[in-house]
């Protein structure tokens, strides 16, 4: 799945979110989540989120799926709460389809991949880096997070125990976590520059990623889809 | 030929009161390495800033008095980890990142990435993960990485606190080299030790201001140590009690000696 072009990764993991609203509830939701769900399994998620805190419980061809569902389940408690059964199991599938589709895409792509494949397109290098950087943002924040939290444990601070203790290293992480990224924004500005990375400049492009026909295809098939759909559900 | 100058440069920070720089006024000619130090705070970092050309346009603030450039600059700054792009798989990756930034034929960045990598010692390493370096080893592959840019003024500021002391010694070769080449070197460090046999001039900022300019000998001054910049050696040698003026290095303190 890796080697796909990124667009075409960034087509699949924008198109199945859409259908998944599009297509009627729950059976194409359903669909869509299973599709996303299945993608989670594919081989080749980046260690960024994958070697960072996983669980040795959980086999590494499983951990993409496993981040998509620990982050799709208390959307799910939440629908529960507000909702009844089959609102919940509605809106839940197109939450889940949308959470997995975008913990498969920050798995499956590689930001120096996307970045050269929009420049070849002819895209502005620091728009390209920008949209890159967004996404290794969450593989980044999970390290830092998991440094942080263990720097807070050396202190003696304890995640576990009751609400209260519970929240104050909630509050001992999110804080550092918080001014740390911001600070480092300052920093990596300067340092982006200091590589060149400037506004209208016009970067070489040294591997560009191959974009077969086949794929330019299903693009468009997927993206046409949408509208498609759409449209079926309208009339 | 001078290849940064910087006339009465003052240097203010977004939001605050008291100037950074005061008054700078400095000049680094094109083969010259000149050596910044001063204690914490002194404005070291913010000059290097100034002369690439950062501070303020990125930074903010306020800068007053001129600052021209004859060359293109590249700047090292003392935090690897946030200089790396991570927007590569490898080190050859890395280092290429900013001359394709650049603009360059890919031969051409190919020709710089390679030369860089030699000269940093890090073809063994050229197809590395960057994320899985060392820090020492990070430092040297973003020096690579401003070097394959090839600037003509080079800014280091600390570049051998990641570094062990062999690391250390290649890269303090590695600027004797460069300048030999005519690349103009400006450095801010707190290794005092290296900076007789890496420097040509010394400049000693203090509160953001130049308190002296002279020779490396500058570091074995009265002053100088008792401000707590002098090398080990000059420093040894006055808490013995010994007269001056003090050796700066251990090949001057044996000359003496004898």
């Amino acid at each position: 799945m890796t080697r796909l072009h990124p667009f075409t990764l960034l087509t699949i993991a924008g198109a199945l979110p859409a259908l998944a609203w599009v297509l009627p509830a729950p059976a194409g939701a359903a669909a869509t989540a299973a599709v996303a769900l299945v993608l989670t399994l594919t081989p080749g998620a980046s260690p960024g989120l994958t070697g960072i805190g996983s669980s040795p419980g959980w086999r590494p061809g499983l951990v993409v799926l496993r981040a998509a569902l620990l982050t799709a389940a208390p959307f799910w408690v939440f629908l529960l709460l507000l909702h009844d059964v089959p609102t919940t199991i509605a809106i839940g599938l197109r939450i889940t389809t949308m959470v997995a589709s975008f913990v498969w895409l920050v798995a499956a792509l590689e930001p120096a991949r996307l970045v050269e494949a929009m420049v070849a397109a002819g895209w502005s290098a620091s728009v390209a880096y920008l949209f890159a950087a967004t996404l290794t943002a969450v593989p980044m924040l999970k390290a830092r997070a998991q440094r942080i939290a263990e720097a807070q444990r050396c202190r003696g601070l304890s995640p576990r125990g009751g609400i209260a203790s519970r929240l104050r290293a909630l509050r001992a992480l999110a804080l550092p976590l918080v001014l740390s990224a911001l600070h480092e924004v300052d920093e990596r500005a300067l340092a982006l520059e200091t590589r060149g990375l400037r506004p209208g400049i016009r970067r070489t492009t040294l591997a560009p990623p191959h974009d077969p026909v086949v794929e330019r295809a299903a693009r468009w098939v997927l993206l046409l889809a949408c509208p498609a759909a759409l449209v079926w559900r309208l009339l | 030929m001078k290849s940064l100058t910087l006339e009465h440069a003052s240097f203010w920070y977004p939001a605050t009161e008291a100037p950074a720089l005061r008054d700078v006024s400095l000049e680094v000619a094109q083969g010259e390495i000149v050596a910044l130090v001063g204690a914490l705070g002194a404005g070291a970092s913010t000059l290097l800033l100034v002369a690439a050309d950062l501070a303020p346009r990125v930074t903010g603030g306020r800068l007053t008095g001129a600052v021209a450039r004859r060359d293109r600059s590249g700047i090292v700054l003392p935090t690897p980890w946030t200089q790396a792009s991570g927007m590569a798989f490898t080190v050859w990756d890395e280092v290429a990142f900013g001359p394709a930034n650049l603009g360059w034929p890919a031969h051409e960045i190919a020709r710089q990435v390679d030369r860089a990598l030699e000269q940093l010692e890090l073809v063994p390493l050229a197809s590395r993960d960057p994320a899985t370096l060392s820090g020492g080893e990070l430092q040297r592959v973003i020096i690579a990485a401003i070097l394959a840019m090839d600037p003509g003024l080079l800014l280091f500021d600390e570049p051998a606190t990641e570094l062990d002391a062999a690391g250390a010694q290649m890269v303090w070769r590695l600027m004797r080299r460069l300048a030999g080449e005519g690349k103009a070197i400006l450095l801010a460090t707190s290794a005092l030790d290296a900076v007789p046999d890496v420097a040509d001039r010394v400049v000693w900022l203090e509160d953001g201001a130049v308190r002296a300019v002279g020779a490396p000998d500058l570091l074995a001054d009265v002053a100088v140590c008792e401000a707590g910049l002098g090398t080990s050696v000059a420093t040894v040698w006055r808490a013995s009690g010994l007269p001056g003026p003090y050796p700066p290095t251990v090949a001057h303190a044996v000359r003496r000696w004898r």
